[in-house]
């Protein structure tokens, strides 16, 4: 059994001790003080580039400080690697899940760990499944060892690393430590809640760090609240001192702004042309006769579950996916798509939900980035014309106000938020867009980049753009669309008018999706 | 630029450094190598060692050129060295009755093969690997049967080819001059041309490049085929030179082509690099081996020799910060 939790006048379980950490050109972490108590939920929230992923790779090892201290339960520590740092009794659960697909839970949850399960190189089935079941167990999920996890949900895959991170306390006699980073970011509300009720379980043996974008989450799981801000620990507050407001004015250094979706920018569309039109749309498996029409200058919000088909659809109408029968009509002609490539000559941009494999190419510079889709108005003829070219990347980073060191950066190095709008530059500097798909325009970004988001997205109506969005949530579904509609199975299920004043509730939207 | 001293501009200082000293590392050790050598043998500065170099090099810096597009999309050819072969067949088989028109229909033959490579690659979804890999066995078996297994001379259409090993370029023979002509051309397209980052993209980040609206299936096939035209130009580079096609005339220079793009600083994993990288990882090898030769070693050795400058040199410019699998 490990230590008891909430004793007195017990060491903390984790201390960052005026830690800095600097990468070349940029310090990262600067003079940063935390204690996570043993059996504690401790949030931690700051904007992209704020610090937080440094501060986690240091709690997990993958970095070391370059001054100050890490102590484990009184004892000064220095992790050598992720490994060292799960014998020490930190556990991560990542944001982008590690689990190996094609293999079994049991597999994946003593990977590396298997011991006595492995005997001369093969497994020992029995023993591996019953001690995964151990560890399942505690967590109390239901989900076999035996099961593939290919065959798992999204949620039910990050149980099982919920129960891969907190295997850690084996290795220990004290509480461990289970860092969550942004694990709800592509959860559904009920997932979410799934995960919550998790997190409150896992306190009677384990302290807990959660790393959220979402502050009402974090208000609503965590015993303390640190906020990062510039590299620097601006702010500890419990959460029956602070509201979101507060918590957002202390990490962005602003006050929120009632209009946060700008819903009072919101354009008229009444009499506007329609600019894409799909009637029965078919995908074999994915969707089924899919009728919908978006208007210049109007935002179509398509809401819907996991599996509702709503993420198809749009790759579909971008030409990535195949479909099976019907038509998609652009400014009033018959199209089709064979590739994203024949879509982007028609005028068709999409935002990936996958930024960082679809969204921006990483490696490639934030320059070539933007001229990666449409590089016609920086040429004449097949040529590109030098000074145009660095006149319009120019134009189009001050335009969307993206914070990089210059046009010849490597994309890969700007924060989360930056990336979405060199990816949204791409698309916006061609004179030929007429329709943009936002798939999660917004996932992973910090509240001050979604702000910036939804302000693009007002421009991009003024201009005259049609816009179909896939958004995060109910809330931002239903603030930024004209209209909106509910799929479920494949299936239209309901359409809503969303003007500025008669929006639906997100009561009624759920309703139809379940 | 008033942002210089801010901390981001530092960031962007240090990354230009970084990124110019890793593509001037391969020519620093070009100099060290070239004085090397010369410390033995003084008169391998000279003009006449100097031109025999560049002239042994033509064929190599067209295959190695080949070698780079292919390698840059973060595929293979592992077919341009017996495509070339095949091509010197073809044309001392089409030279004497076709002339100029032999030329054309050798370059157009194995920039053909290439494409087939590429659209093999790109639409049947095959990893370049195995596709280069049975081609080479394909091309090599083609060859030994136009020729009958046995070496072509070249008696007839004789001038068509000739200059490039006779005439002088400014010194240069023309082979070397029409080879660096070549490299230099593929510099300037692929720095000014609009999709001229199109096969880096592809490299680094295909499924973005695809969701960006590239035809990445159109680059790839683009990509094999001007390996295969490259192919094609050392093909007729080493006929001229050698009088005659021969079924494994270039076989030999696989290895070569792999180690000179990598020696270069094109990544092996594509994406980063280019032709004037490839320029100089040619000159690195040629010299290599004229060293080789200085220093009395047995030219047996010289496949072992790139071999391990192959591994050496990817296990040196792998970016291993970020823990990538490596397959």
């Amino acid at each position: 059994m490990n230590g008891d939790c909430g004793e007195e006048g017990q060491a903390p379980a984790l201390e960052l001790r005026r830690v800095s950490k600097r990468f070349p050109g940029v310090v990262a972490l600067d003079d940063v003080s935390i204690t996570i108590r043993p059996c504690e939920v401790v949030g931690l929230i700051g904007e992209n580039g704020a610090g937080k992923s440094t501060l986690l790779k240091i709690l997990s090892g993958v970095h070391q400080p370059d001054s100050g201290e890490l102590l484990v339960h009184g004892e000064a520590r220095r992790f050598t690697g992720p490994r060292d740092a799960a014998r020490a009794g930190v556990g991560i659960v990542h944001q982008e899940q590690s689990l190996v697909a094609s293999v079994s839970v049991a597999e994946n949850l003593l990977l590396g760990a298997e011991g006595s399960a492995v005997r001369g190189g093969v497994y020992r089935w029995s023993e591996l499944n019953a001690r995964a079941q151990v560890q399942l167990s505690k967590i109390g999920s239901s989900i076999p060892p035996t099961a593939r996890v290919d065959s798992l949900t999204f949620a039910q895959r990050q149980m099982v690393e919920v129960a891969k991170a907190l295997s850690v306390e084996d290795h220990v006699r004290t509480p461990p430590v289970v860092v969550f980073d942004e694990p709800t970011s592509v959860l559904d509300a009920e997932d979410a809640e799934v995960l919550f009720a998790q997190i409150e379980r896992l306190r009677t043996r384990a302290s807990v760090v959660f790393v959220s974008h979402r502050l009402d989450e974090v208000l609503r799981v965590s015993d303390r609240v640190y906020v990062l801000k510039d590299g620097r620990c601006v702010a500890e507050r419990s959460p029956s001192e602070v509201d979101v407001q507060e918590l957002y004015r202390l990490m962005v250094g602003r006050e929120s702004t009632g209009g946060y979706y700008r819903e009072d920018e919101q354009g008229s569309v009444s009499g506007a042309e329609e600019m894409l039109g799909v009637t029965d749309l078919t995908r074999r498996s994915s969707f089924e006769d899919v009728s919908l029409a978006v208007r210049r200058g109007e935002v179509l919000g398509i809401a819907g579950v996991i599996g509702s088909g709503r993420e198809d659809l749009c790759r579909a109408l971008f030409g990535a996916e195949p479909v099976d029968s019907g038509e998609v009509r652009l400014a009033g002609r018959p199209v089709r798509f064979r590739s994203p490539a024949d879509a982007v000559s028609a005028g068709i941009g999409y935002i990936p939900a996958e930024r960082r494999f679809e969204g921006v190419a990483m490696g490639l510079s934030v320059g070539d980035n933007i001229l990666l889709a449409d590089s016609s108005p920086a040429s004449a003829g097949p040529f590109m014309v030098p000074r145009r070219r660095r006149a319009l990347v120019s134009e189009w980073i001050e335009r969307l106000r993206i914070r990089t060191p210059g046009p010849g950066t490597d994309v890969a190095t700007l924060s989360g938020g930056n990336q979405q709008k060199v990816a949204l530059a791409k698309w916006l500097l061609s004179p030929r867009l007429r329709v943009l798909i936002l798939d999660h325009p917004t996932r992973g970004l910090d509240v001050g980049a979604k702000e910036d988001v939804y302000r693009l997205v007002r421009e991009m109506c003024e201009r005259g753009l049609a816009i179909i969005l896939l958004a995060d949530t109910l809330e931002e579904t239903i603030a930024l669309s004209h209209q909106v509609v509910v799929m479920r199975d494949g299936r239209v299920a309901a359409r809503f008018d969303a003007l500025p004043g008669a929006k639906p509730t997100q009561v009624d939207l759920v309703e139809q999706m379940v | 630029m008033s942002s210089f001293f801010s901390v981001p501009a530092l960031t962007r200082g240090r990354d230009r450094l970084r990124g110019r000293l890793v593509s001037a590392v391969p020519a620093a050790v070009l100099v060290v190598l070239v004085l090397a050598v010369a410390s033995r043998q003084p008169s391998f500065v000279g003009a006449a060692s100097m031109r025999a170099l560049l002239e042994g090099a033509a064929p190599l810096l067209l295959l190695a050129l080949g070698q780079m597009f292919v390698i840059l999309i973060g595929g293979i050819d592992l077919s341009v060295a017996v495509l070339a072969s095949l091509g010197t067949v073809l044309l001392a088989t089409w030279l004497p009755s076709a002339g100029v028109l032999g030329v054309l229909a050798t370059l157009g033959a194995t920039t053909l093969a290439g494409a087939l490579n590429g659209a093999v690659s790109a639409y049947a979804q095959v990893p370049s690997f195995v596709v280069t890999l049975g081609a080479m066995g394909l091309w090599s078996g083609v060859a030994l049967t136009v020729s009958g297994a046995s070496t072509i001379s070249i008696t007839e259409g004789y001038d068509t080819i000739f200059w490039l090993r006779d005439l002088r370029i400014g010194g240069v023979p023309a082979s070397a001059a029409v080879a660096i002509g070549v490299i230099l051309l593929a510099a300037v397209l692929m720095r000014t041309l609009s999709g001229g980052r199109a096969l880096h993209a592809m490299g680094l980040a295909e499924r973005a490049a695809l969701m960006s609206g590239t035809r990445t299936q159109r680059v790839r096939v683009l990509a094999f085929a001007l390996s295969g035209l490259c192919a094609g130009l050392a093909a007729v580079v080493l006929a001229a030179s050698q009088f005659s096609g021969a079924p494994t005339l270039a076989d030999s220079l696989l290895l070569p082509t792999i180690a000179a793009v990598v020696v270069g600083g094109t990544a092996i994993t594509g994406g980063v690099g280019g032709p004037l990288r490839t320029l100089v990882g040619v000159l690195l090898v040629v010299v290599l081996r004229i060293g080789m030769s200085v220093m009395g070693v047995d030219p047996s050795y010289e496949q072992i020799v790139y071999g391990v400058v192959i591994i050496a040199a990817v296990a040196l410019t792998v970016d291993r910060g970020l823990l990538r699998i490596v397959k």
